[in-house]
């Protein structure tokens, strides 16, 4: 019998996505306690991703005035990602926060060994401020 | 003012309140890969204070027309008035397809996180691809 998929681009038709080899992808490149290479970020100074099998969860910290600010943990989506640098496959995670003034969307990959993360920061208070999306880069501290 | 990292505590001048500007973003962005099998073409185009998306992905048999979808509009810092990025979302019942581009040297950098809805058991995936905008002039 022949399965039929919904498609809107050949990419959803990748045989690699039904593979179970797929779930079984090694994640041990991306769990882990990560450091901004920044020490001068405004932004997030540490952060931590942890699997528990099949779930993947992200925390932060960001930098604060005087001490950190913790970003808490939320959970992960882990996704395929296929078309890595030289077709290596690999997981990248989605990841939102919600601050009740603000969420913070974003997604992580690793990239020769260095994490990079993309915020999009999205205000919901009356502070004027305009949402805005910026990217770190992070090396494994374990 | 509240903030989650000390980047966001900043002054927001009530002159400087005005429209973001949209410019950096209108125009029609092509896929830097010919090879792709997704995302061939995004044509975003200006309506007022607004941008919305028509994207045109690489199907089997030719082009898809994924239609066209608000896009949410994003800059560069919390103080800043000017697009640096955009995020949107199609959903095509069976997945659902979120957008998130930001502009790096010129260049639209777009994460697309595919997220299927079915029973077909394929895996949620993420694919980063580069689009240059045809600006016409070569």
């Amino acid at each position: 019998m022949t399965q039929t998929f919904g498609f809107k681009q050949s990419g959803h038709l990748d045989p690699a996505l039904s593979d179970p080899a797929t779930r079984m992808l090694n994640a041990d490149k991306l769990t882990g306690r990560w450091v901004n290479t920044s020490p001068e970020t405004q932004g997030l100074a540490e952060i931590l991703i942890e699997q528990d099998g099949e779930r993947f969860s992200v925390s932060a910290l960001g930098v604060g005035e005087d001490d950190p600010i913790a970003w808490p943990r939320t959970n992960a989506t882990a996704l395929a990602n296929l078309e890595e640098e030289a077709g290596q496959r690999a997981f990248a995670l989605t990841a939102s926060f919600d601050f009740g003034f603000m969420t913070a969307e974003t997604y992580l990959r690793v990239n020769k060994g260095v994490l990079v993360i993309v915020v999009y920061h999205r205000f919901r208070d009356d502070s004027l401020r305009s949402n805005y999306v910026n990217r770190e880069f992070f090396y494994r501290h374990d | 003012m509240q903030f989650a990292q000390i980047r966001d505590r900043v002054k927001t001048e009530t002159e400087s309140d005005g429209p973001i500007d949209l410019s950096a973003l209108a125009g029609t962005w092509v896929n830097s890969n010919p090879d792709t099998n997704g995302i061939a073409r995004m044509v975003i185009t200006q309506s007022g204070a607004n941008l919305s998306l028509r994207a045109h992905a690489i199907g089997p048999e030719g082009l898809i027309d994924w239609g066209t979808v608000d896009i949410q509009v994003f800059t560069s810092a919390p103080s800043s008035r000017i697009s640096a990025g955009f995020t949107c979302l199609y959903d095509f019942g069976f997945a659902e397809t979120r957008l998130q581009a930001m502009i790096l040297k010129g260049l639209i950098v777009l994460a697309q996180i595919h997220r299927f809805k079915d029973d077909s058991k394929r895996m949620d995936f993420f694919v980063r691809e580069y689009f240059a905008l045809d600006h016409g002039r070569y």
